[in-house]
């Protein structure tokens, strides 16, 4: 008896600071976030602020523009995320297999643009990738004798650049994971596969995809999450626009609560993608239950 | 007809051949802006141009330092990064190992809490911080943007470690506790010793998301402590983007350089410590 609480108090001794901590400069953020956002508060006005309740909520809701960047988040979100699964699938199918040479380096270099200051990438791809007459893209392009889109400069191909570009950063990540899964695969499932016959396409459908799905579930919140909130590389390839084509959910707000100053604004659109993701980590963590209940 | 061996190289070829593809299109971006900033870039070029360094130079370098008040940023990024290191791991090392040491409710409620807070989107902390600053006098002081840096990376350090501290057999302290070791005994020198590979990844990590961090810098840093990636934002501002493009590609690569050899250098430890975090889920 006397063990137990003293195991007990030992664990909370070494929780309790940085609990502490942590509670408090998260929540404090947040809690400040909701009551700016049912404030009318100015950003160099603040003495001067009024209790409006949810007036900030309608205001946004209503504003076509907040719907936008609603619908381009959504969009680029989406694209972020079923474009780094794919490629990060395939190329991580492709790396766990044993003929494959210097596993470790191929994998090492391949992890580059995930610790590539997101900012910088976006300069990188803005100047060398996407420019229009002397980028590489075209330039691949132009040998080919494709065409010559403006893709950062027009609105129809500026999101779609931006998820390329994004989930450029992102695919190693999922690179990293689905390696690290399919290593765990045992060879002999492999093998008996290709003894009757499996080529490497039914490999990859019948035996990695359904030994996966935990996997792609956690890559899946990881992937969401951050291209939820993506501003960094948005803001140094396009800064949101061509016009508002890719003003995303973080950009508007910044737009809203610091370039327009209104802070109430501002603090309404950040707290309801608060909403959305906590909504979304729901989602996540119950459907993650089922799927280990189902494992086990 | 093509034997089966003949078919298995050419498999080996061809799968050799799509990973070089892959490798090309992910160091491609970084390797464009170090062929642009050893490039004169007074005229536009073809990225062949760039790569072959036909009209080689390091005035981009010298001009990166001078104009655009590189070290200011540079001690910014220097001193925020490191003390965001330190911090975490001061509060976030104890913290991961107490909440394996609790049980019941109390440790699920605890670790719900430290998964949820991955979720919150970082201008829903950014935006309010900046009143809340102008309002206690941090506005744009390094202290401010640190503690911003903090809520991010205090629950991700945690959650890290509590898959380390997780994967250390039971046994290992129990033999401690028949030894007659106290509680700060078991801690730091039986349990901490096992897990310090991952807490070295787990510092590198916090390094570079710290190094690379932009939102929080932009919203808060004012003009006193802005880090390196608000810098080259400012300087891009300035500049004409076209003509000085050389100078832009030298700074992002000095911004960049130390985080990619930083990951080159310590990559097999990031990489296990990662998927240690990633297969637990």
């Amino acid at each position: 008896m006397t063990n137990m609480r003293s195991s007990f108090t030992r664990g909370w001794w070494f929780l309790a600071p940085g609990l502490l901590l942590m509670t408090l400069i998260v929540s404090v953020p947040l809690f400040m976030a909701f009551r700016y956002s049912i404030h009318r508060v100015f950003l160099y006005r603040f003495d001067d602020q009024a209790f409006v309740g949810l007036a900030n909520y309608l205001r946004a809701f209503r504003d076509p523009l907040y719907i936008n960047a609603l619908k381009t988040t959504v969009l680029f979100t989406l694209g972020c995320l079923v474009l780094s699964i794919v490629l990060g699938l395939l190329v991580a199918f492709m790396l766990s297999s044993r003929q494959v040479r210097l596993r470790p380096t191929w994998l090492a270099l391949f992890l580059v643009p995930f610790v590539v200051t997101p900012v910088v990438a976006g300069i990188a791809w803005r100047f060398f990738m996407w420019q229009q007459e002397f980028g590489v893209i075209n330039s691949i392009l132009g040998a080919f004798g494709g065409p010559s889109p403006y893709w950062l400069l027009d609105r129809e191909t500026a999101l779609a650049a931006a998820i390329v570009s994004n989930s450029w950063h992102l695919t190693p990540l999922a690179i990293l994971v689905f390696y690290a899964a399919l290593t765990t695969i045992p060879d002999e499932l492999f093998k008996a596969a290709r003894t009757d016959g499996a080529g490497p396409i039914q490999l990859l459908w019948y035996i990695v995809l359904p030994m996966l799905r935990p996997h792609m579930l956690f890559i899946s919140i990881i992937l969401i999450t951050s291209a939820f909130r993506e501003f960094d590389m948005i803001w140094s390839l396009t800064g949101g626009g061509p016009g508002r084509a890719t003003t995303v959910l973080s950009i508007f707000a910044y737009d809203r609560g610091i370039a327009n100053q209104d802070m109430g604004m501002g603090n309404s659109i950040a707290f309801s993608m608060f909403i959305i993701m906590a909504v979304a980590a729901w989602i996540y963590i119950t459907v993650y239950r089922r799927v280990l209940e189902h494992e086990e | 007809m093509i034997s089966p061996r003949t078919r298995r190289r050419l498999l080996v070829v061809l799968l050799h051949g799509m990973l070089g593809v892959w490798l090309i299109y992910s160091v491609l971006p970084p390797v464009m802006l170090i062929a642009a900033s050893f490039n004169s870039t007074a005229l536009f070029r073809s990225p062949l141009d760039l790569l072959l360094l036909r009209d080689f130079t390091l005035t981009n370098f010298s001009q990166a330092f001078t104009r655009g008040a590189f070290w200011f940023f540079f001690q910014n990024s220097v001193i925020i990064s490191s003390a965001a290191v330190v911090i975490t791991l001061v509060v976030c090392v104890p913290m991961a190992y107490g909440l394996t040491k609790i049980s019941g409710r109390a440790k699920s409620v605890v670790s719900f809490g430290v998964l949820a807070m991955r979720f919150i989107p970082y201008v829903v902390l950014a935006l309010p911080l900046f009143l809340v600053y102008v309002n206690l006098g941090l506005a744009g002081s390094r202290a401010g943007l640190l503690l911003a840096h903090l809520a991010i990376h205090i629950p991700f350090a945690t959650w890290m470690l509590i898959g380390y501290f997780e994967s250390v057999p039971p046994e290992l302290e129990k033999a401690g506790i028949i030894d007659g070791c106290s509680p700060w005994n078991l801690f730091w020198n039986v349990t901490l010793p096992v897990v310090r590979p991952g807490i070295i990844a787990l510092a590198i990590l916090v390094f570079i998301m710290s190094w690379n961090e932009y939102l929080f810098a932009l919203f808060l840093a004012g003009s006193n402590a802005q880090p390196l990636t608000v810098g080259i934002t400012r300087f891009l501002g300035g500049a004409e983007a076209g003509v000085e493009y050389g100078i832009i590609a030298a700074y992002s690569v000095l911004i960049v350089s130390p985080v990619i050899v930083f990951a080159l250098a310590a990559n097999r430890l990031i990489v296990s410590g990662m998927t240690a975090g990633a297969v637990k889920g």
